[in-house]
């Protein structure tokens, strides 16, 4: 995600499902404090939504008493949190230097050639999202990307088309 | 004040007060150490490092606003190697800067300029493109933020957030890409805003009333207190005469005064300085007709004169402590009934926790202290008898129901207005005229809290309004003492709780009329 993203509207109120509010009660009794939600909290949402929109800063605010602008701050300084819609599939590509030096680059080219987006782009069907991102922690087995939640390692050309190829 | 420990600065011995940080420990002896960050109000953040200092036996350099001072503490500050560290700090500040000085409304009370001239390199030696930010955003309540120009000391952030408690500001994103901003669609909304704008140590808020009015150097600063209610904050009156145009009043700005309103004071108040400017009684009448001040004032005297014992006077809440003495003496030397009146400068639910009162009038507390009467009935009952009606500034008007009731009481009888500004009296009395407002006269004035504070004169407007003591005195034909001395001696002897004040030598910061003075 672009570091300049301001909050995007839903255009629907957010409301944690029940799943993750039976998650928000237990992390509740967790702190002494409800502003240490702050982090986690925008971690449920995301889990819900796979984005944080305005009005889920907003709720997320609310619920654990502090002022919006203390949510928006901490949701723009991790790029992790999602602060656009994202497809299906959010390819994550590693463009930090280990990777780069086993060939990061051919990697996110060949993807960028494949689903026809450029990194910052969502596909018009809304399937697929390409980011390029700073170091995973993924030294030892780059070139690699995160798709979604898993990591995809010591990535080739060929192993880039079968994982494309398996994804329902 | 505490206990006082010995320290040494630069190899200088000093005395300074124990438990405070060594900024505000040294700012009370005289010593600047460069902070952008910091504010005594606000408290440490440490984000800024400009503050940083060689101490000895510490581990490296410290930040001054969190280190407190010790005993026999050794503080380095302008050795070269302090410098030095104030140097590179400033080096860092600068490398997206956009060095707009010359068109930025901060130039010449900016704290970026003021420490690159005392310590930066004079050349730059970043090669790179600055990072372009946006500038001339509007975030409501008459603030203008250029993010290009901020140093991200959080100033304003935190003063929204610990003191108005409205948190309207945060600073979003991160390393070169961080800046100040609201919640999208959230803007500033709250009574203190412009206070961001003094708190902001360089040109990244301004105040769309105030910029590109004037140049800060060409203004001149004067002590007052601000009029706009009852808790009269310190403020200080900036002016300036500009060439073929007449002097006035640029701003308020608040002065630091812990008796009174710390470091800031409400936009309303701030904003208050415009009425010094707009709307200004500048004509006198006499029989409904506009004459020269002193045809009018003879005119007034004769009507006075003629209904010796049978005039009402209401003076102003608002005036000062001596110009109520005046229009006492003025009342008894016609042997007229003076009145306090004011109901209507009080406004239901506008007061707050903060500095906001809901009384408007400046100087209530001194129609106390001089036993003047406030009392609306006997107003009322004394107008029913009065031949004359001599109305020195206050208005009457206010509220829809004190308007209809005194228009219908003040008819039929000559009312004599004499005023600062236009209010609807100046058009419907027979005989009005002009004097000076606040900016323009010095005296006293006593706050809701007791404190007595100094207002100073910063124009002077002689040429159509007179003072408001020297109308008065006109106005008796001169028989009554209006000099500021002999009326403040007067004073001194006649009300206990003035008796002690010594008029030559009031505190900057106000005097307690409740004891516990500073």
């Amino acid at each position: 995600m672009s570091a300049e993203v301001k909050p995007t509207r839903a255009n629907k109120p957010f409301v944690f499902n029940a799943e993750n509010e039976a998650k928000f009660q237990k992390l509740l009794t967790r702190y002494p404090d409800t502003a240490a939600l702050n982090l986690p909290g925008l971690w449920l949402i995301q889990q819900q939504d796979g984005w944080i929109s305005y009005e889920a800063m907003e709720y997320l605010a609310e619920r654990i008493n502090i002022p919006v602008t203390q949510v928006y701050e901490v949701a723009t300084f991790y790029t992790m949190y999602n602060l656009q819609p994202v497809g299906k599939y959010h390819f994550q590509v590693c463009r930090t230097l280990s990777c780069e030096l086993r060939g990061g680059e051919e990697i996110l080219a060949h993807l960028t050639k494949k689903l026809g987006i450029k990194p910052g782009e969502t596909s018009k069907d809304g399937r697929y999202t390409l980011t390029k991102v700073e170091c995973l922690g993924s030294c030892g087995s780059g070139p690699m990307f995160q798709l979604n939640d898993d990591y995809h390692e010591w990535l080739t050309v060929e192993k880039v088309d079968e994982i494309l190829a398996k994804l329902p | 004040m505490s206990k006082l420990i010995t320290m040494n600065v630069d190899g200088q011995e000093l005395q300074v007060e124990e438990g405070k940080n060594l900024i505000d420990a040294l700012s009370a002896v005289g010593i600047h150490i460069p902070h952008f960050c910091y504010h005594p109000a606000l408290g440490f953040d440490g984000n800024c490092r400009m503050c940083l200092v060689e101490v000895e036996g510490a581990r490296g350099p410290q930040i001054a606003c969190n280190t407190p001072v010790k005993e026999g503490m050794k503080v380095s500050l302008s050795s070269e190697s302090s410098m030095n560290l104030r140097r590179k700090v400033l080096e860092f500040e600068l490398i997206n800067h956009p060095l707009d000085c010359p068109i930025c409304d901060q130039a010449g009370e900016c704290k970026l300029q003021d420490y690159y001239m005392e310590a930066g390199l004079s050349k730059s030696r970043m090669e790179v493109e600055k990072v372009a930010k946006e500038k001339n955003l509007d975030f409501g309540c008459g603030v203008v933020h250029d993010q290009e120009r901020c140093v991200l000391c959080a100033r304003c952030v935190r003063f929204l957030r610990k003191y108005t408690k409205t948190a309207e500001l945060g600073i979003v994103n991160r390393c070169d890409k961080a800046k100040v901003t609201t919640f999208p669609e959230k803007p500033i909304n709250n009574r203190y805003a412009l206070n961001v704008v003094d708190i902001c140590p360089v040109g990244a808020m301004t105040s769309r009333d105030f910029r590109f009015k004037q140049r800060v150097w060409f203004m001149s600063s004067e002590k007052s207190v601000c009029h706009g209610c009852a808790k009269g904050c310190s403020i200080y009156v900036d002016h300036n005469q500009e060439k073929y145009k007449a002097e006035r009043v640029y701003r308020f700005r608040p002065r630091e005064n812990a008796q009174v309103n710390g470091h800031f004071m409400c936009d309303a108040g701030r904003l208050s300085y415009r009425k010094e400017n707009e709307n200004r009684l500048t004509t006198a009448k006499a029989s409904e007709r506009f004459e020269a001040v002193d045809i009018a004032t003879s005119q007034a005297v004769a009507l006075l004169s003629a209904a010796k014992g049978k005039a009402v006077f209401i003076v102003s809440p608002s005036w000062t402590t001596e110009q109520m003495a005046v229009a006492k003496s003025l009342a008894t030397h016609y042997d007229g009934y003076l009145s306090g009146y004011a109901d209507g400068y009080i406004v239901k639910g506008d007061g707050d926790d903060l500095l906001l009162k809901e009384d408007k009038a400046a100087n209530r507390a001194s129609l106390e202290l001089l036993g003047i009467s406030t009392d609306r009935q006997k107003l009322i009952s004394n107008l029913k008898t009065a031949e004359v009606v001599v109305v020195l500034n206050n208005d009457l008007s206010l509220t829809a129901s004190d308007k209809r009731e005194f228009e219908a009481l003040f008819a039929g009888k000559q009312v004599i207005f004499v005023g600062s500004h236009r209010i609807a009296l100046a058009d419907s009395a027979q005989t009005v005229i002009p004097c000076a407002s606040y900016t323009e006269y010095a005296g006293v004035v006593v706050n809701v809290d007791s404190i007595l504070q100094e207002v100073t004169c910063a124009i002077e407007k002689e040429c159509f309004a007179r003072r408001p003591e020297q109308v008065m005195a006109a106005l008796s034909g001169n028989a009554i003492k209006a000099e500021l001395g002999a009326v403040r001696q007067q004073l001194s002897a006649s009300v206990p709780a003035l008796a002690q004040v010594d008029w030559n030598a009031i505190p900057e910061n106000g005097l307690n009329l409740k004891g516990g003075a500073q």
